[in-house]
């Protein structure tokens, strides 16, 4: 979100003095987004820092500023325990994304020669999509629950005598949706850099002797790590912000920072919602930046 | 030298580097390559030529590894290859769009095969530095080791391309079109270029082309593929002069070609009898050439020798091209006659367009396929 916000913000201060001195007309074309970016997005982050100074009583909330907010935040063991369990599922999640969309990425980018065909399969990634959230949590509790399709069927095949508890209302189940949603937002920009890969490059590598392993290390990972990059910012931004899933999923046994906002505003503590909500800005800007950091994605796009 | 030594190597059938026998290959039934036969002569600068859809790239990258034939032999340095993998052969290819490693510098590039070949690879850094760095000198690149491959030009790029697989001392090298990316100016000098770094490395080079005027350029032999078959393997001097059919001697782009049959000593061709008197030739499908420069053009009411060709045909336009001149004529069945015009001696003579004019050639000249 604060990367976001930046990166608005330096056109904009470099187009107004050139409007003057050259009056170029093309820069309007950037005033409904940047108005826009101004009013709903700049203005309200402004005002969430704002907010998060103000003093909170049990029943009203005071433009007094004080650091309360933020010392009850940080001295807090459920709070802590929020931020380190949001950054733990985060890296999880980041990961399994990566590990379950890279190979399934490789396929439709790399070896699906036919161009039509490797678009109708990144077509069906999207399918998930297709239900609704609700729909997908619905069939995830007979899925992964005490009697659901999974454990029956360990039981069934006697790999299990007890029912596997930890599948449903867990962390485990909390990573396995997340990962669910959130794995196609890996696959799509890593099969798209697959994709723009000349074939004739990876056979130039064949014929200077290089097997498929070392072609894969030397040559497919690198010129792939751009689409690494954009799907793992993707998928950061959306599971750190995420609360819905977790909610649905782990029955209340874990907290994200997203939950304990939806938590404080509805007991209307905007003063506590306004920190986790810088909190969680400020994590997001700061994972968004080191990722950027590990590609030059200017150069590489 | 180079046009010299090769009737010596025709018998010496050991020498051959690269031997194909029989070699077939469709893709969805429609056939690519129908029974290729060829031998490639160790040391030697081989060019391929055939007009495009005849199956180049296809042979080349049968040879290569990238496409298993369907049927036939391939032979190289005495060893069956078929079905072995491209990275076990010793067969250096060079991509026509040099599919060089985008993300790697000049200097990495030529290291890869050294570094990454799954047999032999060269794991002391020094000895790869110094490798590279020869191979560098070789292909005239230093000082640009550790640019970045998009930040150079076509020329550079290709003798990159040369010099990723020359390093890695192939037995043969397969370059598919490598000019065709590169500009005019670029291409001319390249030639000599590609020619010198061949002979200092003192390997097989089959070079890839549908331009005459390179195969003939580059190649100590010329092989001629015409829909999947090779249809004339010779010198070049042999070939621009005694194409082995009407269809090579259309790729070569320099003769008038007159399809017909012979009768006795004349060829009846669509714009009258034809008188005969040079080589005939068997190939199977009777044709009528005569070269674009062995005819003369002369006023409609000049006579003909005794033993020369005379035919009518009315002036189109002419086309000057520095040293020659060229000048297109229809026959009376409407179909063009080229005439070029060799300008060291004698200043470009003025046309009248439509006139009618009388092109006369000696008979021994023609080519007569039978």
């Amino acid at each position: 979100m604060t990367m976001a916000a930046t990166s608005h913000d330096t056109p904009v201060e470099t187009a107004a003095p050139s409007t003057r001195r050259q009056p170029d007309r093309t820069y309007w074309l950037l005033a409904p987004g940047v108005l826009w970016m101004l009013l709903f997005l700049v203005a309200p982050i402004l005002m969430m820092v704002y907010v998060s100074f103000w003093t909170q009583t049990t029943f009203k909330i005071e433009p007094t500023l004080t650091l309360k907010s933020w010392i009850t935040f940080f001295s807090s063991d459920t709070y802590l325990g929020a931020l380190w369990t949001t950054v733990r599922i985060w890296l999880i999640v980041l990961v399994s994304t990566l590990l379950v969309g890279y190979p399934a990425a490789l396929f439709v980018g790399l070896f699906v020669k036919n161009k039509t065909l490797s678009t109708a399969l990144l077509v069906l990634c999207v399918i998930p999509f297709w239900t609704s959230f609700l729909i997908r949590v619905l069939a995830w509790r007979p899925m992964l629950g005490k009697e659901g399709a999974i454990n029956m069927i360990l039981m069934k095949l006697g790999i299990v005598t007890q029912p596997i508890e930890v599948l449903l209302f867990s962390e485990l189940s909390v990573i396995i949706g997340m990962t669910q949603i959130y794995c196609v937002f890996m696959v799509g920009p890593i099969a798209f850099m697959l994709g723009r890969i000349d074939p004739s490059v990876i056979e130039a590598a064949q014929d200077l002797g290089a097997s498929f392993w070392r072609i894969f290390r030397t040559i497919i990972l690198p010129l792939s790590m751009p689409g690494v990059v954009v799907g793992a910012i993707f998928v950061s931004v959306m599971v750190l912000g995420e609360f819905a899933t977790s909610a649905a999923l782990s029955g209340r046994k874990v907290n994200l920072l997203g939950n304990i906002i939806v938590t404080q505003v509805g007991s209307l503590k905007w003063a506590f919602a306004a920190v986790a909500g810088v909190v969680l800005t400020i994590l997001m800007g700061a994972v968004v930046a080191a990722l950027l950091r590990v590609v030059d994605l200017r150069k590489e796009l | 030298m180079r046009r010299g030594s090769w009737p010596e190597l025709v018998g010496t059938k050991v020498s051959a580097v690269l031997q194909l026998k029989n070699v077939h290959k469709a893709f969805a039934g429609v056939p690519a390559l129908a029974g290729v036969d060829a031998a490639l002569m160790d040391n030697s600068y081989v060019s391929l030529l055939g007009p495009s859809g005849s199956g180049k790239t296809t042979l080349l990258r049968v040879i290569a590894g990238f496409e298993q034939p369907d049927g036939g032999e391939i032979l190289f340095a005495g060893r069956r290859i078929d079905g072995v993998p491209p990275h076990e052969r010793g067969i250096g290819f060079v991509f026509q769009n040099f599919a060089l490693f985008p993300h790697l510098s000049v200097a990495q590039n030529i290291a890869f095969g050294l570094e990454n070949r799954a047999v032999a690879p060269v794991t002391d850094a020094k000895a790869v530095a110094a490798r590279v760095r020869d191979m560098i000198g070789l292909v005239g690149l230093t000082g640009l080791e550790d640019r970045a491959v998009t930040q150079i030009s076509g020329g550079q790029k290709q003798r990159v391309a040369l010099a990723r697989t020359l390093v890695t001392e192939p037995s043969m090298v397969l370059l598919d079109e490598p000019l065709g990316a590169l500009d005019a100016n670029l291409r001319t000098r390249m030639r000599g270029e590609l020619r010198t770094i061949r002979e200092r490395c003192g390997v097989t080079f089959l070079h890839v082309t549908g331009s005459e005027s390179e195969a003939l350029a580059m190649g100590d032999t010329v092989l001629v593929l015409d829909r999947g078959r090779i249809a004339q393997a010779t010198d070049a001097g042999t070939l621009y002069s005694r194409p082995a059919s009407a269809d090579v001697a259309r790729f070569l782009n320099c003769y008038n070609i007159f399809s017909g049959a012979v009768s006795g000593d004349v060829f009846e061709s669509p714009v009258g009898r034809l008188a005969l008197g040079g080589v005939r030739q068997a190939s199977g499908r009777p044709a009528y050439a005569i070269r674009y420069d062995r005819v003369a053009i002369r006023p409609r009411d000049a006579a003909a020798a005794g033993d020369e060709v005379r035919i009518e045909a009315s002036f189109v336009a002419s086309e000057y091209s520095g040293a020659a001149i060229n000048s297109f004529f229809t026959l009376d069945d409407g179909r063009v006659f080229e005439v070029e015009t060799h300008l060291s001696h004698a200043a470009p003579e003025a046309f009248e367009e439509k006139a009618r004019y009388a092109l006369v050639w000696k008979r021994e000249d023609a080519l007569v396929f039978v």
